[in-house]
């Protein structure tokens, strides 16, 4: 089994990310969005210390940079006035718009980067079978066959290469001609090999009575104490938000970016809950280093 | 008890008036371990699938099978779906889920079993298997020995009583076929499960089974213990089945002249024993096959420090791969799964470019040859020669090749090409309706209209009969003598020691050694052919292929 964070419940996982789904695109306080970007860039470094993460970082600066730079251009809603532009407003609401939109976006994509490391294939599948299980269970036997359909296709290649085939070389016209008979190669062949795919379901039974799936994950207590956590946590934000706590009024006119009491107590809460990762983490490095 | 009991029983495929099987009588008991076996074609698979009755196929069946005593018809689906399990032939098509653990699983599912149940069975059956290990793997990580274990193990994960195999080992490199085997043993050994092989790989099979079944064209013919369908085979002197005999037990049967049921071996121990009471005989010197002069100017291929990894961090395929091969030479490549042969054979034929090192063809660079130059002069024969095929029957692709090479009488060279090969039979059949044997020499001639130079073949006797496999050596050794330059690829010593000119092992990424089949497989203990084994350090000149034993043993021996 996998360690940390990897190591629960699929259901607790899916859950965290949704959580941090909604929320980003709930809050639109920039502090908040902030820091949910921050505690975010630390949970994808503990992931794979940050691997993924190198990956996306330019098209991360570079979207949001664009975003910020062109919203006011292009959007001249807003009552504070910074400029003309041919004859359009800039407007400091615009602006901040952008900002917010840019965090917003960054962390969902930051979001994800981090669920395809963890809840990646069988989890996911996992997951959603519990919703649409024939589904789930379809897109199981089509993921089976892409590296068999590839395997396959190369195999044809190496073959029709020597006859002279290629899709390598020569005209455009040539080459589509090449593929696509290659590619009629690959679905004759595929579909006389199905049909052994198909006997070897039904000589196991598939389709006599209901499939009882096999449950390959347990709830255990501690998945069930972070779910909870997280339930209330994710509440307190929401009904936190219905007041207004965690936001700011853009339009017409921007409002005020100042923090209250209970601002505070939200910040915190989303930040506990967004931070799940690294506690879940950093209780096991400490772990590591302190016990015996 | 009975388990199968199938009381004359005929079969016919829709719209035909042939019949598949005819009048077939058949009594299982438990616990038995039956091998049934015939040339391509004969029916076996079509009996073994009669008795899965979800995969019965369409037609007409006149006669009863009886399970354990019901109907075969009268008895309960979800209990002949438990009861009787089935291994088919290719380990890739049965697998359907993405995840080994899923794969497992997934009859249990079906069958709607608790997950209390499931976790145990699994348990149990995954350390029996010593699979744990593999778990958490897609199929595709999976070698081929592992996924045919794999298929076992979810099929017995339903507690079958009986186990119906169909040619579970033709996909599969020696050792695995033998891993797979054993453990056939075992669980019919220990567990007691029933047993019905289809196979014609069939070397360790003979010293398994309980009872061997041969069948020709839907019929019967010779059923009892293995020594004695051997010597029932030999007093009739049946040409059909001969070759489906271990090459050992052949041995005895030809040069022993008092025969005795009870003393043919069927394995090199027994052999051995055998061997032992012959009388010592002098040796003489043995006929040294002439080594074939490789002159500089008449190299083909010439790969030099061919160094290869399909992945950037993925291990090195090959390394530091040097080999050459001159015209008109016939050589083989042999050596374990994962040793690199097969990319080795790519890099010959320009199907992967080296890293490092250069691979040439008539001193050209083989990854940059195309169009003319290639299928001039090359011809690649795969694993699965139904790659090959474009057209819907072998005869248009015939044409094809013709007009592709510009050749003016191409019917007169089509109707030769059918009758040398034996296939004109075949003229007008789909190329997926021919038997692997079949498609094989099928392919063959039609690479062969373009008269190439060489040819290049990939494990040739994967999934071929005994007979087929005679059939295509003599097919090569003809098209050798004419002057065509092959190089093989093949776990088959038997087929390389009794083929190839020269032969080199491949071991980690590069030719290890490179000799005469003599000098490269006497004397191994794993690496050689049985008989080799049986043979070496005796009494009686070392031998590696049963037709040199028959040439330079004196007179039969007398004991």
């Amino acid at each position: 089994m996998e360690n940390g964070f990897r190591g629960y419940h699929p259901f607790v996982l899916f859950f965290y990310y949704v959580c941090v789904g909604v929320l980003a695109m709930y809050f639109n306080h920039p502090l908040f969005l902030l820091v949910a970007c921050l505690v975010l860039i630390g949970v994808n470094s503990t992931h794979d210390k940050g691997k993924a993460l190198k990956k996306w970082i330019p098209m991360l600066i570079g979207m949001s940079t664009i975003i910020i730079l062109v919203n006011p251009f292009l959007n001249s809603r807003g009552t504070t006035i910074f400029f003309y532009f041919r004859g359009k407003q800039v407007t400091l609401e615009a602006t901040m718009y952008g900002i917010v939109m840019a965090l917003s976006l960054v962390i969902i994509l930051l979001m994800f980067i981090s669920f395809n490391l963890i809840l990646n294939g069988n989890k996911f599948l996992f997951v959603f079978s519990k919703f649409l299980p024939k589904t789930a269970f379809l897109t199981m036997l089509v993921i089976r066959f892409v590296p068999l359909l590839k395997r396959r296709f190369d195999e044809i290649n190496d073959v029709q290469r020597i006859r002279g085939m290629t899709i390598a070389s020569g005209t455009i016209r040539e080459r589509a001609k090449s593929a696509m008979v290659m590619l009629q190669i690959l679905l004759t062949w595929s579909l006389e090999e199905a049909i052994e795919t198909a006997d070897s379901m039904k000589a196991r039974g598939y389709g006599i009575g209901k499939r009882s799936p096999y449950v390959p994950y347990k709830m255990d207590k501690r998945d069930k104490g972070w779910l909870l956590t997280l339930m209330l946590l994710f509440s307190v934000c929401i009904a936190g938000g219905i007041f207004g706590y965690g936001k700011i009024i853009i339009y017409p006119e921007l409002g005020t970016l100042q923090f209250y009491l209970f601002d505070w107590v939200m910040l915190v809460c989303m930040t506990l809950l967004m931070s799940f990762p690294l506690l879940v983490e950093g209780r096991e490095q400490v772990k590591w280093k302190f016990s015996m | 008890m009975e388990v199968f009991n199938v009381k004359n029983m005929s079969f016919g495929f829709p719209d035909t008036t042939w019949k598949v099987l005819k009048n077939i009588n058949l009594t299982v008991t438990e616990g038995e371990f039956i091998v049934l076996c015939g040339p391509t074609g004969c029916g076996k698979t079509t009996l073994l699938r009669l008795l899965k009755k979800e995969l019965a196929p369409v037609g007409n069946r006149t006669g009863d099978i009886f399970y354990v005593g019901k109907r075969l018809e009268e008895c309960d689906e979800r209990t002949l779906i438990e009861q009787i399990g089935l291994v088919f032939q290719d380990p890739d098509n049965q697998i359907i889920m993405d995840e080994v653990m899923q794969e497992i699983v997934f009859g249990l599912e079906n069958l709607g079993y608790s997950n209390f149940e499931m976790r145990k069975r699994v348990a149990e059956m995954v350390h029996f298997f010593g699979m744990e290990g593999l778990l958490r793997l897609k199929p595709s990580e999976l070698s081929g020995g592992q996924k045919q274990m794999l298929n076992l193990l979810s099929v017995l994960l339903m507690k079958p009583k009986v186990l119906l195999l169909d040619e579970p080992t033709s996909q599969l490199d020696p050792i695995a076929a033998k891993d797979l085997i054993s453990m056939l043993e075992r669980l019919n050994k220990e567990m007691g499960i029933t047993i019905i092989l289809v196979e014609h790989r069939l070397e360790e099979l003979f010293g398994v089974a309980d009872r061997i079944i041969m069948m020709d064209s839907g019929e019967i013919n010779y059923t009892g213990s293995s020594k004695e369908v051997i010597n029932d085979l030999y007093l009739q002197k049946d040409e059909r089945f001969i070759p489906f005999i271990p090459s050992l037990s052949r041995l005895y049967m030809e040069l022993e002249t008092s025969l005795e049921c009870k003393d043919i071996p069927l394995s090199v121990k027994e052999s051995k024993g055998w061997i032992a009471k012959m009388p010592k005989l002098v040796s003489e010197d043995p006929v040294v096959r002439p080594a074939v002069e490789s002159l500089p100017n008449a190299q083909l291929v010439a790969v030099k420090d061919v160094y290869f990894q399909y992945e950037k961090k993925g291990p090195m395929i090959l390394k530091s791969l040097s080999l050459h091969i001159s015209k008109g030479e016939f050589f083989a490549l042999v050596g374990g799964n994962g040793s690199g042969k097969t990319t080795a054979l790519k890099a010959c034929i320009g199907s992967i470019k080296p890293q490092r090192g250069t691979a040439r063809y008539e001193g050209k660079d083989t990854s940059k040859l195309k169009g003319k130059e290639l299928y001039e002069k090359i011809a690649y024969l795969p694993q699965n020669p139904r790659t090959y095929f474009l057209h819907d029957t072998i005869e248009k692709e015939m044409q094809e090749a013709v007009t592709r090479h510009r050749i003016d009488s191409g019917k007169a060279i089509i109707t030769e090409l059918l009758h040398v090969f034996d296939i004109a039979h075949l003229r007008d059949r789909h190329p997926y309706d021919c038997s692997g044997g079949e498609v094989q020499k099928a392919a063959l001639a039609c690479m062969l209209i373009g008269k190439p130079d060489m040819l290049f073949i990939d494990e040739p006797t994967k999934g071929l009969d005994p007979i087929s496999k005679e059939r295509f050596s003599e097919v090569l050794s003809r098209l050798h003598k004419e002057g065509l330059t092959i190089m093989m690829v093949t776990h088959d010593i038997e087929f390389a020691a009794q083929n190839a000119q020269r032969c080199a092992m491949m071991f980690d990424g590069e030719i290890t050694v490179d000799g005469t089949p003599e000098q490269l497989f006497k004397g191994n203990y794993f690496y050689t052919t049985a008989i080799n084994r049986a043979t070496r350090l005796s009494n009686v000149r070392e031998v590696l292929t049963l037709e040199e034993a028959l040439a330079t043993w004196p007179v039969p021996v007398v004991t």
